[in-house]
Order: structure tokens, then C-alpha cells, then sequence
């Protein structure tokens, strides 16, 4: 039994090889090691979602997510996605709608508002608050979070080819 | 919050990560999703020296059909069972639960066979498998055997899993066109472990009728029809809440009124449910 | 469009953390950084015997005995009679709270440094505990500060002539209320990373901050370093409402152990410490009898509060402000002729509170509001009407109420009329009528109240805490190319501030907002200021950046009329631009030539040139008040206590709103916050004085489906004394939801003679309400 272990994975579509400690938790080695520090910590118990990022393309809670389990995966973080065109629309319709205020929720709600506009493009508003219901914001009251999606969802169903 | 030191292993099958387990070096835990592991971890709750990973193996990660059932294996996740990506025996019933748990985040990693082998009284399987009548499939060095999900749980966090089993897989019966169900569970706030659950099932072609009440204060209770005076192809119109309410009592809701309400309530409407469906 | 004040201009902040580049401490990295973790302690009262630190761990793990030359942390008030206490940086001979902190343990990881703490043994002796304020206050209780001889940092009473109302009053209520104790929860919770810069010869501390120079001032006290050693820096800050605003012994700690280790640390603040150990907040406990005439007219108030300050008074508020408060504002905006209340601040071995979003007055806001609607029930009128008849007039603005608090502008009449027809009474009474098909109950419930904010010296002064606010100050910069740099001393966490002062500085210099650069957040570039807190920014900051902007226009038109060979009088500043008869010159042909061409200008040209540093106060400092009215329907599931709320309305006058997108926000996340503190939110103590909640997952705070989708109206009142007619608004969605909604519910469950008095109302306690109901009507 060795408390280091070598894996290789891909960061924001680089290929990374690092030793890792097993105990150190995605979030972590992408923090500490990788200086990628968009993803922020909030509990380090799976509640809050401010560490959400997405493992082979689906979201996921970075801080109750081993490292050592990530071998042979695809990480995106939110520094990943200045190029992405949905999330290009999310971040317009954020500020529109003053989805943030610190910003400390910000980058694990965009991953989740991406999900549902990716994967729900039928959401209601009450739809979409279910599915905000793992990412807590403690400043805006999620009414312009709700706003902002429902804009994206609106402006994507007018406009299916969502360019 | 960092978790203490281990060591993590990720065996190339099944008989592997089993005779792993049983080589006795220190305290082993198997990993799964990792969402209910993490947070202990991270919380220090739990100190292993070693995990082993199952997740990867061929073994855990299918699915197959076998005489009037359907075998899940344990490293499914709950997104997947959601989102229809593999056979659903029940009907629509299994997808309905998983949409449930927790989020969707939380569902794309963790899985069925974990959230039934950590047993927490308040989880959604534990309670929705025993009501459906499945079957966990457990793998030993030397046998495999099954045990039903009502019988899995031995109190809070504890199971019939002996320390060098692994949770291969779990055995959902299809259930017939007539079968009726009621799921019901109270909770707090959205994605949140319940306070109560009320799992209801008739199936007049197969057995008459089985509630289960969960997130008690250990494992689920289980009611069968005989307990309720519940026979034959139609479902009552009055249940006996009272029997409930003494059988609550038994299963340690005795002083505890709340508990005991939230939980009452909780059968009836699962019931109501499953006459309503 | 313009960008001035009013205009709902898109944040300037926003880029930043929308692309994951926010830089919040835990963020922060520096060449060397170690790791801290906090040996806490496991016990809620009890002498420490023995600390024994294996030897290999020594340089490694420090305790009291380490701090050489270092003082406890005291917040004092010079209210008579209070008894200040000396919270020690590190546990010395006794324990007073679960969390307090032992050991600091320095590792080249947070997890290593975990893992030694865990390598510290503590032998305790255990001693008494005393969990709850009630048992607290009685004779003969464990005692948590001994040489006080009780647990009371201080009591005040306020006398009044109620005794006429008390014999003649044909109506007289009496009821008792609570509110638990909560955790405030930002979702960052606090963190320092402190280095010693030996070419600087400086104490490097960014700190997860409301008020970067008063923990400055904190750290020069404790520490024993001059001022000019210290450097505090916020760095972006992820919510604070009010947690943020203290000097934590874990900044005295860290700081010290940066510099006597001679390189960089960095402790952040996991959720479980911030859920057990850090500052908790809101306990209050109330027993308020109150007379009326039948009409349901307020003709006297007699209360008694008592808070839970826990175990020391927290620096620089006290232990003494949220009570202090409660006897002044309990009133609220209601005028009636006779009042009398006695307060405790208590403590307890429980961690030290400090003051939440609203402060006092949502406490304040439940009971009040909810000992109206029990003479509106008493008397068998609707709730609104009995506000009606109590509520202060707008004729009678400015208004100074029974406390002396001095009302400055508003309708407070129309405010509550305006939610009664947008939450439509009529159609719920009618929908109550009728029976909802689920078996759910309805009910619809108000709440109005004033947010007293800004209040400057003349109100903190009679409180004596360590800080008082007076003038504040900003400094605005014209660069070279015309761009302009404003310097504040307050600390922008959520608040758009980096925008909404733009706007302002937009709205007398014409300076386009994406030119204008706030510096806030640092001590080293920005004037003294007490910080963020008390709704105070947009009327002191913004009124001292108007003051800026107002002498920098002043100095600009000078040279650009000197530019135009224009006189004074001929030159105005428009579009950014100042314009003569017969040409003009932009800000950065000004600017340019101040600092770049100064052989233009004549000789006799200002040397004061384009930096301007000048404070602000309002004419009067006895505050802005903004209010609402909050009005909620709830349905009421009977068989389980669950509440769901159905429509949550908000009608605010926050005077002139700078930025109403801004104002919006704050509006609905303060609501969120309340509809927490009405629901959700508790942070319970065993009578050991154990947390029982530890994680998310016990102590819950409202997600997107547990927050309703508020609708708010506005009023827009200006005060007469700020600086453009803007008053704080930051506080007051957080205080009216637990009335709103507690009435809401007392309404729906009125004909089962069910009455909830105590926050937050969970399944469990409005179970126990309903079965002790059945059981007194059988
Ligand atoms: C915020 C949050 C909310 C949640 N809410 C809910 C909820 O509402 N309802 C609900 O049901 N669940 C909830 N969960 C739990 C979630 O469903 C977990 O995914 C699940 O309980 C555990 O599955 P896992 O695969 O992550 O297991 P792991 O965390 O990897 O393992 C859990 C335990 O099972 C053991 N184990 C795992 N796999 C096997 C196996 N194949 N054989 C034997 N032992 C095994 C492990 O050793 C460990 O002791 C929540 C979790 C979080 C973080
Ligand atoms: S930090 Fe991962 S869910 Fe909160
Ligand atoms: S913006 Fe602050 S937590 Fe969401």
C-alpha cells in the first residue's frame, strides 16, 4: 500500500500525469496543484454545489470526488469555458438578470445552469428550481438565477440552432 | 475538513477487489460513487487505511435480465437508472425514485448498490427496493448469495454484508401490468434526506401487498398484507392505520410523537397513492 | 443611456466571476505557504488541566503558552454597568464554548495540519455548563466569566410611565417569544493568509473581511504593532452579512504565527468550524404584554428581552449592541405614548454572537408584529387595520417615536396598503373560505417595519463600543488619461459597489463608469473607514464619493477654464467634457496637461491639482430609515408541519435607489435569508452546550425551491438628509420574513387554536403547537 499515487487525466482539454495523495479531493488538486481555483469550496460535504465542475461532461461535486478516482477522466472547470457558446449566453443572462452577488456560488451555478439548459431545454421555472435545489446561493435569493436560465432556455427555443 | 490518510487501490475484477478485501490489512472500505463516503472522509468520521474502487469493473457496472427480473449492477448510477439508461422492470417506478435523490450532481456519481450497502434509514433504495421486493446479489470468496433488501438492513448504517462481500449487483422483479404503487416522502427541503418515507406496492398477480416505512430510527419497517389484513386482488379501502401505529410503536416510535405522526402519514399517503395510481 | 444615479447599469464585477477569475483568500498563494489547522475544543466548559504537545511536534504546534506578548481580544461598551470580557487568542486555563481554539498546528497542508492536531492531547476538567440565556440569567447558575459574580455583561432598563395604560386598558396581550440561534452563513466562510514582508518591514494580512482597518485597528491592539506595520487586505469576499464584520482570535493567531515563523500561513475556515466555533447570531427571548383600546390602538408596551451574547463580546460590536438595540427600536413604526423595557445580554458557554443582516430587528420585527395580530385576533379585526391604527403618518415626518428615534421621510400608511392589495386579501379570505382540495390550510400574514441605517456618531456614541463611525471618507484621482480612481475604506462583499460608486461619480463628473476605478478592500491605498455594515455604504461611501466628485469638478473646471482662456463662471462640465464659449477640452486633455504639461497652466493654478480626499457625513446622523411591508400566503400541511409559502410580496421605500437593479437584489436575497430564519435555519445546543449541527445537512439553509418567487413594489421616498436622497436598504429583506410568515401561519391555523412564537418553525414544533391545541380544547 502506497499513500501516493500516479494518475493521468485530462484538465480543461490538457493532458495532466501528477502524483496525488489519495486523500486529496478533486477540488483540492485542482485548487492547490493546478492553480485553477474557480472552483470553490464551500462545505467539502456534497450540499452546497459551489464545487461543481464537470467530469466526462456531466456535473459533479468536486470535494467528494477523489482525485485518485479521476484517473483516465475528463475535467472541465469553469476556466475551461470562456470560448463555450452556452456559456457565453449563461454569463450575459447572469449579469442581466444580477444572478450574482459575491460571485462565491457563481462558478458551480453555472455548471448546473448549463446542465439544465443542455439537458432540459423544456424547463419551466419551477423545473428549473428543482434542479437548482444542490447549489446554494446565500446572496441573491436565486430569483435572478431563475430569470437568467429561463432567458437562455427562451432566447435557445426561438433560435434551436443556438447560434 | 480533510480527510485522514489511506491508501486507494483499483483491482481489474471483481475476485480481485474480493480477496483484497479479505487479506485483513487494516481497516478496508470499498469505494463506490463516493458520495456518502466523501463527506465521511472529509469529516474525518471514517479513518480507513485502504480503499478499494469498485467502480470500474465489468461486474458492477452492467446490467442483464435473468427469469422475470432484471439485475442492476451495483455501480449503476442513480442518473443512469433516471435517465431510462438502463431497463426498468417497474414501470417508471425506478426512474421516479432516482429522480429523487438528492441532485442531479450527487446522482451522476452515486449508486445503487453503495447507497443500499451504507444503509442510512433515511436513504431512498433502501426503502423503494424493499417494497419492490428486490434482491441484493452479495459476492464472497467463496459464494455468492442473495438476500432480499428488506432483510438487507440491520440497523442504522449496518447490513447483513459481511466484512469480505462485495455488492455485485441488485435483482428488481418485473412487476406485473396490474401492480400498483405509492411512493411518499417527506423531507425538509428539496434533495434532502427524509424525514419519512411510505413505499407502497400491490401487485394482486404476484403477492397481495407490502408497505415499508422508512428513515426510521434503523432498518425500514416492513409490512406485508397479512400484517394489515390486506388480501386478495383489490386493495381496501380502509387500511389499519392503528396496526401501523402499534407496529410503529414496535419498531421504536413508542415515545417518540413526531416520529411517530410524520411517518404515519407518510404510509397513508404511499397507500393512497398506490389505490390512486 | 445614462449611467448615473438610477439607472439600472449591468455590474461591473460581474465579468470576473463569471469566468471562475474571482480572487478570494483561499485562493491566495504565496511562495512557502504553510497550512493551519485549530485544535478546538471538544467540551463546552472546563479548566485545562494538561496540554500535551508530543515532542517532535514542537515548532509545529503552538498553544497560550507560545503567544509572548500577545493580549486577548476585548470589546468593551461604555454603556454603565457592562462587564467586558477577555476573549484569549489561543485557550488559556479554561474553555468557555465548544470550538474555542487550543492549538494552532502548522503544516505544509491543511490535511497535515489536521492531521497534528489530532496528535494533541488536552486533559480537561470538566465544569458545569450553562447552554441556555433563561437558566443563564437565574441565581445560583454555573458562572462563565467567575470574577463577574452573574452571566451578565450587561442589563438596561428603560423606564416609562405605563402604568395608567396598564390599569385603564380594556385590552391587554401578553406574550412570550423566541428566536434561535442561527448561523449566518456565507457561503465563504472567513480565512487569512498573513505573511511578515521583512523589505516592508510589514504584517501582510488579506482577511476575509467587512471591515479591513478595523481589524487592522484589532490586530495593532492585540499584536502590539504600530499601525503603519500592519497591512489588511479584503480580497474579493464571499458574503458577509454581518459574520465578516469581527476580529476572529484565528486572524490575531495566524498574524502572530506568520511573523514569528517568518513565512507565509494560511488558515480558511472549513463549514464545520464555521457551523460549531465561529460567531452564531439572532438568539432572543421576549415576554411583552401590550395595551390597547378596543379599536386595537396601541396605548402602552411593557417588554422584557434577553439575548444570548455567548460565551465573549465580539469585537468591535460588543456583546451589548443587539440588546442595546432591542430597547430602542422595539417600537418600531408605531406611534404610542407609553413604553418600558428591561434587557439582558447574557452569556453562555456557547460562541460569542455577532449581528446578522437586520441585527435586532428581526427579532424585534417578529414580536412585535406578531403581538399586533394577537390584539387583532383579540379584538376580531383584520391585522392590516390594527397597523393602521398605530402606524406613525406621513404628516407627522420627521417623527421622533417614543425611543426618541428620529423618522426622517416616508408613508408608512400606503406601504402596508399597497401589500394588502398586491398579496390580494380579499381573494385570499375568499380561498380560505372556500377550503383548498389538498386539506392544506391558508393563511396570509403581514409584517412592516423601519431599517434604521447609516446611523452615525451621535447614536454609537451613547453605546461606547470599540468603534464608532464618524465622517467617511473617499479620495477620487483623475489619471493622466482621464480615467478616474476613487479610494474607499469600506469593503464591497456582494454589494456592487464597484459599480453603484461608478454611477455616482458618473453622476457629477460625467465619467464614463467603465473609466472609473474603485479601490477598496485595502488599508494601504484607502482613508480609515469602519467598513461595510449597517446598510451604511451607499449612504456615508456614496455621499463622500458625491463630495469627491463635487471638489474634483471644481479643481477641473479651474484648469479647463484656464485651457479655454475662459473665466470661471463661463465654463461648465458636460458629457465629461468641460465646455467654454467657444470650444471645450476633454477630462483627459485635463488631466494630461495637470500632470504631464504643467507649463500650460498658469502659476497660480490650484497645487492641489486632480487628488481630492474629503469626508462625508448626512446633515443629520440619526439615519436613513427605509421600510416595507412583507406580506405572505402560506398553505399549511397539518398532518406533517410543513409550510410552504405560496406568494411573498415586498413593498420597500429605500428613498432614491442609486442602482434599482442593485437595490432588487439585495431586497431578495435579505428575503431568502428570512424566509431561513422563519423555516429552516437553527443552530441547537444540548444542555452539554454540544452543536447539534455540524453540517448542511443539519443546518439548512433555503434553496431555490424553498424560496418563493418574491415580487416586490417600490416606493421611492427620499430622505431629507442624505446626500441624494438614498437610504440603506441592505438589511431589510431579512428582517420582515419571520413575522410575515409566523402571522401567515398563525392566520391559516387560527381555528385550531394554534399561535407559533418561536423561530424557525419546523414540522416538529408546529406538530407539538397542533397536538397541544387538541389537547386544551378537549
Ligand atoms: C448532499 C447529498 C444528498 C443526498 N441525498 C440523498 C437522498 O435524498 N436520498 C438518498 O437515498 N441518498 C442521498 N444521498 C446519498 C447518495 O445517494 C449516495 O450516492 C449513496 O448513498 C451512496 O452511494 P455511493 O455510490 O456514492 O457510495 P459510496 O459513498 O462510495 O459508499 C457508501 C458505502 O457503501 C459501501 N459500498 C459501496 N459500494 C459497495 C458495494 N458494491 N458493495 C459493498 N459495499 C459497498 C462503501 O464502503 C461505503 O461504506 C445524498 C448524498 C449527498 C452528498
Ligand atoms: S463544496 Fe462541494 S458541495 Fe459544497
Ligand atoms: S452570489 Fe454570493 S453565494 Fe451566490
Amino acid at each position: 500500500m502506497s499513500d501516493r499515487s500516479t494518475i493521468s487525466l485530462t484538465v480543461n482539454g490538457e493532458p495532466v500525469t501528477a502524483e496525488v495523495e489519495p486523500r486529496q479531493h478533486l477540488a483540492d488538486f485542482l485548487r492547490e496543484k493546478l492553480l485553477l481555483t474557480g472552483t470553490h469550496l464551500g462545505c467539502e460535504h456534497g450540499v452546497c454545489g459551489a464545487c461543481t465542475l464537470m467530469i466526462d461532461g456531466a456535473p459533479a461535486r468536486s470535494c467528494i470526488t477523489l482525485a485518485v478516482a479521476c484517473d483516465g477522466a475528463a475535467v472541465r472547470t469553469i476556466e475551461d469555458f470562456d470560448d463555450d457558446p452556452v456559456m457565453a449566453e449563461l454569463r450575459a443572462a447572469f449579469s442581466a438578470e444580477h444572478a450574482l452577488q459575491c460571485g462565491y456560488c457563481t462558478p458551480g451555478m453555472l455548471m448546473t445552469a448549463r446542465d439544465i439548459v443542455t439537458r432540459l431545454p423544456e424547463a419551466d421555472a419551477a423545473r428549473i428550481r428543482v434542479e437548482l435545489s444542490g447549489n446554494l446561493c446565500r446572496c441573491t435569493g436565486y430569483v435572478g438565477i431563475v430569470n437568467a436560465i429561463q432567458r437562455v432556455l427562451k432566447a435557445r427555443a426561438g433560435n434551436p440552432s443556438g447560434a | 475538513m480533510k480527510a485522514a490518510r489511506f491508501a486507494y487501490e483499483r483491482p481489474k475484477s471483481l475476485r480481485q477487489a474480493v480477496e483484497r478485501l479479505g487479506d485483513g490489512g487494516g481497516f478496508v472500505k470499498l469505494l463506490a460513487g463516493g458520495q456518502t463516503l466523501g463527506p465521511m472522509l472529509n469529516l474525518r468520521l471514517v479513518q480507513p487505511d485502504l480503499l478499494i474502487d469498485v467502480t470500474k469493473l465489468s461486474e458492477t457496472t452492467g446490467w442483464s435480465e435473468e427469469a422475470g427480473a432484471i439485475l442492476i449492477g451495483a455501480c449503476v448510477t442513480h442518473a443512469m437508472i433516471e435517465d431510462g439508461k438502463v431497463p426498468d422492470p417497474t414501470g417508471g417506478i425506478l426512474p421516479r425514485v432516482a429522480a429523487g435523490i438528492a441532485y442531479r450532481a450527487v446522482r451522476n456519481r452515486g449508486t445503487i448498490g453503495g447507497s443500499l450497502a451504507h444503509a442510512d434509514p433515511a436513504a431512498d433504495w433502501l426503502s423503494a427496493l424493499a417494497a419492490l421486493g428486490a434482491e441484493v446479489v452479495l459476492v464472497g470468496r467463496s459464494a455468492e448469495r442473495r438476500v432480499p433488501v428488506a432483510e438487507l438492513s440491520t440497523g442504522v448504517f449496518s447490513t447483513v454484508i459481511a466484512e469480505d462481500e462485495v455488492l455485485r449487483a441488485v435483482r428488481i422483479p418485473r412487476l406485473s401490468r396490474h401492480a400498483r404503487w405509492g411512493y411518499y416522502k417527506f423531507w425538509r427541503k428539496t434533495g434532502d434526506f427524509a424525514e419519512a418515507i411510505g413505499a407502497a406496492l400491490h401487485d394482486p398477480e404476484r403477492e397481495a401487498f407490502r408497505l415499508v416505512i422508512g428513515a426510521t430510527n434503523g432498518a425500514p419497517l416492513v409490512l406485508d398484507g397479512a400484517a394489515l389484513g390486506v388480501s386478495g386482488s383489490a386493495l381496501p379501502e380502509r387500511i389499519d392505520m392503528a396496526a401501523i401505529g402499534r407496529a410503529l410503536d414496535a419498531h421504536g416510535f413508542a415515545d417518540d410523537d413526531y416520529g411517530k405522526a410524520v411517518h404515519l402519514v407518510a404510509a397513508r399517503r404511499a397507500i393512497e397513492r398506490a389505490r390512486r395510481t | 443611456m445614462t449611467s448615473g444615479i438610477g439607472a439600472r447599469v449591468l455590474r461591473k464585477e460581474d465579468d470576473r466571476h463569471l469566468r471562475g477569475r474571482g480572487q478570494f483568500v483561499g485562493d491566495i498563494k504565496l511562495p512557502g505557504l504553510r497550512e493551519v489547522a485549530f485544535l478546538r475544543s471538544p467540551v463546552a466548559h472546563a479548566r485545562i488541566k494538561r496540554i500535551v504537545v508530543p515532542e517532535e511536534l514542537r515548532g509545529k504546534v503552538f498553544t497560550a503558552a507560545d503567544l509572548e506578548g500577545v493580549k486577548a481580544i476585548r470589546a468593551v461598551s461604555a454603556l454603565p454597568g457592562f462587564k467586558p470580557s477577555e476573549q484569549p487568542v489561543l485557550a488559556s486555563g479554561k474553555v468557555r464554548y465548544v470550538g474555542e481554539l487550543v492549538a494552532a498546528c502548522v503544516a505544509p497542508s491543511r490535511a497535515e495540519a489536521e492531521d497534528l492536531a489530532e496528535r494533541v492531547e488536552v486533559e480537561f476538567e470538566e465544569l458545569p455548563v450553562v447552554a441556555d440565556m433563561l437558566a443563564a440569567r437565574a441565581e445560583g447558575a454555573p458562572l462563565v466569566h467567575e470574577q463577574w459574580g452573574d452571566n451578565v455583561y450587561l442589563e438596561t432598563f428603560v423606564k416609562g410611565d405605563i402604568a395608567t395604560a396598564a390599569a385603564s386598558a380594556p385590552v391587554k396581550v401578553t406574550r412570550e417569544f423566541r428566536t434561535a440561534r442561527q448561523c449566518m452563513s456565507p457561503l465563504e466562510g472567513k480565512g487569512v493568509v498573513a505573511s511578515w514582508e521583512p523589505r516592508r518591514d510589514q504584517l501582510v494580512v488579506y482577511t476575509s473581511t467587512q471591515q479591513p482597518h478595523i481589524v487592522r485597528t484589532g490586530l495593532s491592539e492585540c499584536l502590539g504593532i504600530d499601525h503603519g506595520k500592519i497591512r489588511v487586505i479584503a480580497p474579493d469576499v464571499g458574503g458577509g452579512f454581518g459574520f465578516k464584520g469581527i476580529l476572529c482570535p484565528e486572524e490575531v493567531a495566524v498574524a502572530y504565527l506568520a511573523r514569528r515563523l517568518g513565512r507565509p500561513l494560511r488558515w480558511i475556515e472549513d463549514r464545520r468550524e464555521q457551523l460549531i466555533a465561529t460567531a452564531n447570531c439572532r438568539e432572543h427571548h421576549y415576554v411583552i404584554t401590550a395595551y390597547a383600546d378596543r379599536e386595537g390602538k396601541l396605548l402602552a408596551l411593557d417588554a422584557e428581552a434577553t439575548v444570548d451574547a455567548g460565551a465573549y463580546s465580539a469585537y468591535p460590536f460588543s456583546a451589548c449592541l443587539e440588546a442595546a438595540q432591542v430597547a430602542s427600536i422595539l417600537p418600531g413604526p408605531y406611534d404610542f405614548p407609553a413604553y418600558q423595557c428591561r434587557t439582558w445580554s447574557i452569556a453562555s458557554n456557547k460562541p460569542p454572537i455577532l449581528p446578522y443582516r437586520g441585527v435586532a430587528r428581526t427579532g424585534v420585527c417578529f414580536a412585535m408584529e406578531l403581538i399586533l395580530d394577537a390584539i387583532a385576533r383579540e379584538i376580531g379585526r383584520e391585522p392590516h387595520e390594527v397597523r393602521q391604527k398605530n402606524l406613525v403618518r406621513p404628516e407627522q415626518m420627521p417623527f421622533e417615536n417614543v425611543t426618541k428615534k428620529h423618522f426622517d421621510s416616508g408613508d408608512y400608511p400606503e406601504c402596508l396598503r399597497r401589500a394588502v392589495t398586491a398579496i390580494d386579501l380579499e381573494g385570499v379570505r375568499a380561498r380560505q373560505k372556500r377550503g383548498e382540495a389538498d386539506g392544506r390550510r391558508i393563511g396570509v400574514g403581514f409584517s412592516i417595519f423601519c431599517e434604521q441605517a447609516a446611523h452615525g456618531t451621535s447614536v454609537y456614541a451613547g453605546w461606547g463600543i470599540p468603534m464608532v463611525p464618524g465622517h467617511e471618507q473617499a479620495t477620487a484621482r483623475l489619471t493622466p488619461d482621464g480615467g478616474l480612481e476613487l479610494r474607499l475604506g469600506i469593503q464591497s462583499h456582494g454589494q456592487g459597489l464597484e459599480t453603484t460608486l461608478a454611477q455616482v461619480a458618473n453622476e457629477v463628473l460625467g465619467v464614463a463608469i467603465d473609466r472609473v476605478n474603485v479601490v477598496h478592500g485595502d488599508t494601504e491605498y484607502t482613508p480609515y473607514s469602519t467598513g461595510t455594515w449597517g446598510s451604511r455604504c451607499m449612504v456615508m461611501a456614496g455621499g463622500a464619493v458625491a463630495r469627491a466628485c463635487q471638489e474634483m469638478k471644481k479643481r477641473v473646471l479651474a484648469i479647463g477654464a484656464k485651457m479655454l482662456q475662459a473665466s470661471l463662471d463661463e465654463v461648465k462640465l458636460a458629457g465629461g467634457e468641460v465646455v467654454g464659449p467657444a470650444g471645450s477640452v476633454s477630462l483627459a486633455e485635463v488631466a494630461r496637461t495637470w500632470y504631464l504639461r504643467p507649463q500650460d497652466l498658469p502659476a497660480d493654478v490650484d497645487p492641489g491639482g486632480l487628488e481630492v480626499t474629503t469626508g462625508y457625513k448626512p446633515v443629520r446622523d440619526s439615519g436613513t430609515f427605509s421600510y416595507a411591508a412583507h406580506a405572505a400566503v402560506v398553505a399549511v400541511d397539518t398532518e406533517l408541519g410543513a409550510v410552504e409559502i405560496l406568494d411573498y410580496v415586498v413593498v420597500e421605500d429605500g428613498g432614491v435607489l442609486v442602482n434599482p437593479m442593485i437595490v432588487d437584489g439585495q431586497v431578495y436575497g435579505g428575503t431568502a435569508q428570512g424566509v431561513g430564519t422563519a423555516l429552516y435555519e437553527e443552530m441547537p445546543f444540548d444542555e452539554a452546550g454540544q452543536p447539534q449541527a455540524s453540517t448542511l445537512a443539519d443546518y439548512l439553509l433555503p434553496g431555490a425551491t424553498e424560496v418563493p418567487a418574491i415580487r416586490i413594489e417600490h416606493m421611492e421616498t427620499p430622505s431629507p438628509y442624505s446626500e441624494f436622497g438614498q437610504k440603506g436598504i441592505g438589511e431589510g429583506g431579512a428582517i420582515g420574513p419571520p413575522a410575515a410568515i409566523a402571522n401567515a401561519i398563525n392566520d391559516a391555523l387560527a381555528p385550531l387554536g394554534v399561535e407559533v412564537t418561536e423561530t424557525p418553525v419546523t414540522p416538529r414544533r408546529l406538530l407539538a403547537a397542533l397536538a397541544a391545541a387538541r389537547r386544551s380544547a378537549a
